[in-house]
């Protein structure tokens, strides 16, 4: 029963227990989990454990003698990485852009779904078109955005030079000047990111019960106050479905950021994740990489576990 | 009483969000479409200044110049093999991913047991490792058992990706089933498996296709995994390819928008298929859990 | 007597032979043994313009009854992936692999050495300065097929107008002449640009090798040299500075484009194809695709000459820039039929397979197929074509010039690229910019044994 009301997508208890009737049933629901779970341990779980033998070795792929495991040296890659600024750059620049990018599609998306609830005309549509960005993967998101943002050809200079803001082809650098190269990035993931946000908030709104707010209106309670004090706490939990999903997802930005940038120009977007493909597949420094590896798996699993946690808040206090 | 009396205000109020909400969408969609058009447009039209906004004509060239239709461009690209690999490695991935997924969401959704909690975050935190940290190791094990540069290696590693997922989708949709259904199956004389069969996976249906096709997409749009584990057409999907295409000829920008409008159709079809879907499969558990 | 016809036999052959030869044909080699029944497995190079050697492979496999079989087909980084894993892991097990002289320092342990399989005649051919750099501790790990090296590009019409030279003369005190030098370079560039003659006075690619092959050019040009003979870098000198603070002048006045920093080979070969560039180093392969006029502005407008001499602070020990580099086979040392794979690099690199090749553009490697391309130019339309084969002749014999033969020049160039587009972008100073370059440069190194 504790397990229970503490699963993140199962309701709690408190609210309404005739969700919960969970059915007793043995050993059967684990032989029903034991070939997903034997497959991803297989295939996640003890490559992930491997790695983290590598990250203790001076690993490179060229030279297969270096994968061996010395107390002497088994922490030298992690402290390599403690001194390098790059690692440190990289570090912060990919908390800067998973900060910006989660915040800001979160908040588009609120109202994106806010405008679209009010929608009277062609609702079918305006679905359609607000899942356009789905039917693009991460790769070609990014090459889209790179030509896009071209400071010769690209779409947006072009636009600006024939609204007469800028004068000439180049002007601007969008994916070379600070903070630009950043921005571009982080619009790409950015949009990217909000159909599913959108939709999954759009589906929470339309769930609302619409007494609460007549209620509200009788009172006189204006627009604003009403989404501050009624729809977005009620949303919570539609929130943070939302940044869960995101979070599981976050890492294919690495698409993106590789092919618009590729951490470049001189290193002013470089994250973990281009870093570690620079280090391990392009210097062939397994090792290194691996440790490097591990840092990141820890940030993403840390982030992901914080939104399932709020997600299972949220569903209680409800 | 004062409600009826803001009658106009509200129908005016109701026609500048209308417009606002389809203003702001078009503007969503509009790189799309621009994708789309430049892949058939001349590549004189693209590269010019002033730019040319409105196609003046309309062709098949970048397409022809992929194919090899057209004897004077050398830049072929590997569309046969990237498109067989891809819908190997989509396709039985999704199939396998499905199936196992589907029986772990139903274990969570309908029974209890101990360890229910951590057996799923266990489960859901395998998705949160990013591919790039996950595809080291996986290569340097794979080269022992000659399973890098394999489609069905590539196969393998997507299932165990996409199980997690599906699990939680499966989850919210065989929720929605009430549990009345089962246990009076179970007075019926219906074993836990025949119950599943018989009566709750039936009922599931629209989910499932939900879920194949998000893992599909998912399997279908991977780059960083296959980057490392494929070293040549072999098993090369359409993700590396696209990219080392563009690595190649990086101020291609019609063959770019060729190749994407060729790798979208699947997710064209799915966004088709499953608009509604999708939204209850998601959100299930915040509704009604 | 019958002995004694058969000597005849074998005389009359022999000279025949010789006359044969005599009859300027170009022709193959390597066809000299029986290969029956033996698959010759080969990891080569991709891509259309690689056709003429897929052709003649026929004739191989015809004349001496082997089979091969191309276990891989991929473009040159790629291949250099795959050769690495393969090295690494063991497996690799064809008989000729494709290679590179940039690439082929840091395979050689996985190398056959190749100097007991040639003779000297069969070596005589072959362009003396791409041996020397195919020649690692004593032994030759490649054979090369064809080159190439940059040399000046300009725009004709900048140099042909008499009131541009005269305003030049004005504000410079010396003739408009075609550049030798990279001050030169300087100066013009920043005059065609200031006085709205050109948008762009150079452009160079901004990124990764491309671009530390770019420095590495103009500092060597200059005197300088990335290492010392203890492989301490010393790219961080006066020389160093001085390149570097140029390129980033360069970018500061918008000599050169903005997003040079994005900017791969085909990127900036759009630049000067659009007739956007006054002058530039640019490969000799791009040759082709500048004088078609349907896709570039700048066809029939442009110019050739030899690289440039670098900046004046290297004193005496300036030269001329050619960064080079040139397609070749090897033979890997795991080759289950190594000499069999000989054979099929001694047909492929033969004046005739050569030939052909060269027929398609590629600068050859062989003094033979020099002669015949420069003969058969004589009477071409295009002045420039035949200026351009001369001109290259001469790099590729004096100027060509490898990067420095270590197996971390990848690594290192990972390295250096992002401290350089720092500088460029005005991040942070010349100085200071190379010098952490140097130093992560000597901890890399260190990692890697050498001191």
């Amino acid at each position: 029963m504790a397990a229970d009301s503490n699963s993140p997508l199962g309701q709690g208890a408190a609210t309404r227990p005739v969700e919960v009737s969970r059915i007793e049933a043995g050993f059967f629901p684990y032989s029903l989990i034991l070939p997903a779970a034997i497959l991803i341990l297989l295939v996640v779980g003890f490559p992930l454990l491997y790695s983290l033998y590598v990250s203790f070795t001076p690993y490179e792929l060229l030279k297969p003698n270096s994968l061996n495991f010395t107390t002497a040296r088994a922490l030298r890659n992690y402290q390599k990485l403690l001194n390098d600024d790059i690692f440190w750059r990289s570090l912060l620049n990919t908390i800067v852009f998973l900060a910006v990018t989660v915040n800001v599609s979160y908040v588009i998306s609120m109202a994106l779904s806010q405008l679209l609830s009010r929608v009277t005309v062609g609702q079918s549509v305006l679905r359609t078109l607000l899942m356009v960005p789905m039917m693009f993967a991460p790769i070609l998101v990014g090459m889209q955005f790179r030509w896009f943002f071209n400071a010769n050809v690209g779409l947006v200079n072009n636009f600006l030079i024939s609204v007469g803001l800028i004068q000439e082809q180049g002007q601007i650098a969008w994916l070379v000047d600070v903070p630009l190269g950043m921005i571009t990035i982080i619009i790409a993931s950015i949009w990217m990111n909000i159909p599913v946000m959108t939709i999954i908030l759009l589906a929470g709104t339309l769930s609302l019960p619409t007494e609460t707010f007549e209620a509200a209106e009788v009172d006189g309670a204006s627009g604003w106050q009403k989404f501050r004090f009624i729809t977005f706490p009620l949303l919570a939990p539609f929130s943070y479905i939302a940044l869960t999903i995101m979070s599981l997802d976050i890492a294919r930005a690495f698409d993106i950021v590789r092919i618009m940038t590729d951490g470049g120009p001189a290193r002013r977007t470089e994250m973990l994740w281009t870093y570690i493909t620079r280090l391990a597949i392009e210097d062939t420094k397994f090792g290194l990489g691996s440790a490097m590896s591990w840092i990141t798996v820890f940030l993403s699993v840390l982030f992901t576990l914080y939104f399932f946690r709020q997600l299972v808040k949220a569903r209680i206090v409800r | 009483m004062i409600t009826r009396s803001v009658g106009p205000n509200r129908r005016r109020n109701d026609m500048i969000w209308n417009m606002i909400a389809w203003v702001v969408l078009i503007m969503l969609a509009l790189p799309a479409f621009w994708i789309i058009i430049t892949a058939f447009r001349p590549n004189i039209e693209i590269n010019t200044f002033p730019p040319v906004w409105i196609p003046r004509r309309l062709t098949l060239e970048a397409y022809a110049n992929m194919f090899g239709l057209n004897p004077d461009v050398q830049q072929r690209v590997a569309v046969e093999a990237y498109l067989r690999n891809s819908l190997l490695a989509s396709g039985i991935s999704t199939i396998i991913a499905v199936s196992l997924g589907t029986l772990a969401g139903y274990a969570f959704a309908r029974f209890r047991f101990r360890f229910h909690t951590t057996l799923f975050l266990g489960i859901m935190l395998s998705r949160a490792v990013p591919g790039v940290a996950l595809s080291l190791p996986l290569f340097l094990l794979f080269n022992r058992v000659g399973l890098t540069n394999n489609v069905l290696g590539l196969a393998l590693v997507y299932v165990a990706v996409n199980i997690p997922f599906t699990a939680w989708l499966m989850d919210g949709f065989f929720r929605q089933i009430p549990t009345e259904l089962t246990e009076s199956a179970y007075i019926d004389g219906c074993g836990h498996w025949s119950a599943f069969w018989r009566i709750e996976l039936p009922l599931s249906l629209p989910g499932l296709a939900t879920a194949a096709i998000f893992a599909f997409l998912a399997a279908w749009n991977e780059f960083q995994i296959v980057s490392v584990l494929a070293r040549n057409n072999a098993a090369k999907t359409f993700p590396p390819g696209l990219f080392a295409f563009t690595e190649q000829f990086t101020v291609d920008w019609r063959g770019m928008a060729a190749m994407s409008v060729i790798m979208m159709v699947p997710a064209v079809i799915f966004v088709i298929l499953v608009q509604r879907n999708l939204v209850s499969g998601l959100t299930f558990g915040a509704v009604k859990g | 007597m019958l002995r004694k016809l058969l000597l005849m036999l074998v005389m009359l052959a022999l000279v025949s032979a010789f006359v044969v030869r005599g009859q300027d044909e170009p022709q193959y080699a390597g066809l000299d043994m029986d290969l029956s029944g033996i698959t010759i497995r080969m990891a080569n190079i991709g891509g259309g313009q690689y056709e003429v050697m897929y052709d003649a492979i026929a004739v191989f496999e015809e004349a001496t009854g082997a089979t091969v079989e191309i276990v891989a087909l991929l473009d040159g980084f790629a291949i250099d992936q795959k050769l690495k894993v393969d090295f690494a892991t063991g497996a690799a097990d064809y008989d000729v692999a494709w290679d590179h002289t940039s690439f082929v320092a840091q395979y050689t342990p996985f190398l056959l050495p190749l100097q007991d399989y040639f003779s000297e005649d069969e070596l005589a051919p072959f362009s003396p300065a791409i041996l020397d750099a195919a020649t690692i501790g004593g032994n030759l790990y490649l054979i090369p097929r064809h080159a190439d090296i940059s040399p000046i590009h300009y725009r004709k019409d900048l140099y042909e107008d008499e009131a541009i030279a005269a305003a030049y003369m004005d504000a410079t005190g010396e003739a408009l002449t075609v550049p030798t030098d990279l001050e030169q370079i300087d100066r013009q560039a920043r005059f065609f640009v200031e006085n709205g003659h050109s948008s762009l006075g150079y452009t160079l690619a901004g990124k990764e090798e491309a671009l530390t092959g770019r420095f590495y050019e103009m500092h060597f040009a200059s005197g300088g040299s990335l290492f010392d003979e203890n492989y301490q870098p010393s790219f961080n000198d006066d020389i160093g500075v001085a390149v570097a603070e140029l390129l980033a002048g360069w970018y500061a006045d918008g000599i050169i484009p903005s997003d040079t920093t994005s900017l791969l080979w085909d990127g900036v070969a759009q630049y000067f194809c659009n007739n956007d560039v006054a002058i530039k180093l640019e490969w000799y392969g791009w040759y082709a695709y500048f004088q078609d006029a349907d896709s570039c502005a700048v066809a029939g407008n442009f110019g050739l000459a030899r690289g440039f001499t670098g900046l004046s602070v290297g004193g005496d020990a300036v030269r001329p820039s050619g960064w080079a580099g040139a397609h070749a086979f090897s033979v890997p040392a795991t080759a289950p039929n190594p000499q069999a794979g000989v054979q099929l690099i001694k047909f492929l690199s033969s004046e005739r397979v050569a030939y052909e090749e060269a027929l398609l553009g590629f600068l050859p490697t062989r003094g033979d197929v020099w002669d015949r391309i420069i003969t058969d130019a004589a009477d071409a339309e295009n002045p420039l074509d035949r200026e351009r084969l001369e001109l290259a002749r001469i790099q590729v014999g004096e100027d060509f010039k490898t990067p420095p033969l270590i197996a971390e020049w990848i690594p290192f160039s990972n390295i250096f690229y992002p401290h350089l587009q720092a500088i460029i972008l005005g991040d942070v100073g010349a100085q200071e910019g190379l010098d952490a370059a140097a130093e992560e440069t000597r901890e890399m190194m260190a990692d890697a044994g050498y001191y």
